[in-house]
């Protein structure tokens, strides 16, 4: 296969292709809204798509270090099998959030916390800025 | 019932004045002229338009312009809501609040084609732009008083249909809630249950529920020409605690500024408790703040329910993806506001 450009640099392509070309040559005000929130969203699909996958086996292991789980190796680095994993992490992180406030663990607290702040910080990273694209 | 030819048409000035003709013939208005029917943009969970209409009804002539609100094709909803409670509300709350009249109701879209309603159409002019070319001006007053007006409505003068706490305490429900949406999502969210144990561990003391509008923001706010504020849309109201509203009106502002509340908070509040008679311990910026985090859940959920069904294949648009996103920015609001908080909570809300 071609992996090249990828696929990050095609979404980006596509997304100022709406914008430069499309976009000048619509005047339909709700198609103007869905192309504002298509722009938005592909420039985000570019960012998450070059490095989810990463992030997500980076933080699994993040996550089992904290509450104290072994980290498998994965067998399989298919999007929805990494995505699966990913999930079931962030669900035993669930449980001991839930657990860490019901004994009050203020220490345990504030390490999974960290954790939250660190994946708020990548979710940024990938959204860029907010523009409530429809909205008064 | 809903089709989605029939809902398509509510964006074809061809078709509608002849839908309309018969929605306000069935409610026995004759002498029927419709025309100038033009979809709008800013309906952000409905499909909306507006039209000029010449008719009588009750011996009375009127003529003026309206706006037709109804429910997108099936499975294309960013949120799920129903068109005959918002009637409902909007014709409970009419005489208490600066809001348009609800005049009709296809509760089942017979004659429209989809569930819809008709409100008379108000030429105040949405709050952002108002604000760019007039300023702040006395906004952050009004805003107190439209909401300790809205607050201060007679619980059993609202619908019936309205949901209620199931618990009896708003603040368990909506803690639950947070709960939910975390265990019934796609996908496991932790942030979700950091929020809700973090809610339980920190209630402020209670107040007597009231009417919540449930998206009270600046979006559903516009500026009539005395300069006062005229709130739009009670599709996701409810009775619950009323300071879910200014929470979620602070955290709208974070993410579409300027924040009212913030040009003066103590003003606000003052005029705000003045209103409502509540006690400065059970509203205070703090609380507000407790607020900003809780009182966003019934959007949330609802916005990451059509996310589920979206990632099970039952449903797709683009606006579902694009409202996703947007709970991330959520996220990142509610942990910084926690954060903050933390230090000051010491002692002071629980």
């Amino acid at each position: 296969m071609l992996t090249q450009p990828t696929t990050d640099k095609i979404l980006l392509a596509i997304a100022d292709d709406l914008n430069s070309v499309v976009l000048p040559s619509v005047t339909d005000e709700p198609a103007k809204v869905l192309l504002g929130q298509i722009d938005q969203l592909l420039r985000r699909l570019s960012r998450r798509t070059a490095s989810e996958i990463d992030w997500m086996i980076l933080e699994i292991k993040q996550i089992n270090d904290a509450i104290g789980r072994e980290t498998s190796d994965m067998s399989s680095y298919l999007l929805t099998d990494v995505a699966s994993a990913y999930s079931e992490a962030s669900g035993a992180l669930g449980e001991a959030i839930d657990k860490a406030f019901s004994e009050d663990d203020t220490q345990q607290i504030a390490v999974l916390r960290q954790l939250l702040v660190d994946r708020i910080a990548k979710e940024q990273e990938i959204l860029g800025q907010l523009d409530l694209v429809g909205r008064g | 019932m809903q089709d989605s030819t029939s809902v398509r048409g509510m964006q074809d000035p061809s078709v509608m004045p002849e839908k309309i003709t018969a929605l306000l013939d069935s409610e026995g208005a004759t002498d029927i002229d419709i025309s100038g029917y033009a979809p709008m943009t800013g309906g952000y969970s409905r499909l909306m338009a507006r039209f000029e209409a010449k008719f009588t009804i009750d011996g009375e002539q009127e003529e003026g312009t309206f706006v037709l609100r109804g429910d997108p094709p099936e499975g294309q909803a960013i949120i799920e809501t129903d068109r005959s409670q918002e009637y409902a509300v909007l014709k409970s709350v009419a005489p208490h609040l600066n809001t348009p009249p609800a005049r009709f109701l296809d509760s089942k879209g017979i004659h429209i084609g989809t569930p819809a309603l008709i409100l008379e159409f108000t030429e105040a002019e949405s709050t952002l732009p108002w604000i760019e070319k007039n300023g702040i001006s006395d906004l952050p007053l009004k805003l107190a008083e439209l909401a300790g007006a809205m607050h201060t409505i007679p619980v059993d003068q609202l619908p019936s249909s309205l949901a209620r706490p199931t618990s009896g305490d708003p603040l368990t429900d909506q803690i639950q809630m947070w709960k939910k949406t975390a265990i019934d999502h796609v996908e496991h969210l932790p942030i979700f249950r950091y929020v809700a144990a973090w809610l339980d561990k920190n209630r402020p003391p209670p107040v007597p529920v009231s009417l919540v509008h449930h998206d009270f923001s600046t979006a559903n706010m516009l500026v009539d020409g005395e300069g006062d504020l005229v709130v739009i849309d009670f599709e996701l109201a409810t009775i619950g605690d009323p300071r879910e509203d200014l929470g979620y009106f602070k955290a709208y502002a974070q993410a579409a500024p300027p924040d009212l509340i913030d040009e003066n908070p103590d003003d606000f509040l003052s005029r705000y408790r003045e209103i409502t008679g509540f006690s400065e311990e059970q509203v205070n910026p703090l609380v507000m703040t407790y607020f900003l985090v809780l009182g966003v859940i019934g959007v949330v959920s609802q916005i990451a329910n059509v996310g589920s069904a979206m990632a099970k294949g039952e449903t797709s648009s683009t606006n579902i993806a694009f409202n996703l996103d947007n709970l991330l920015f959520g996220q990142a609001a509610w942990m910084a506001a926690t954060d903050a908080l933390e230090a000051a909570l010491d002692g002071e809300v629980n």
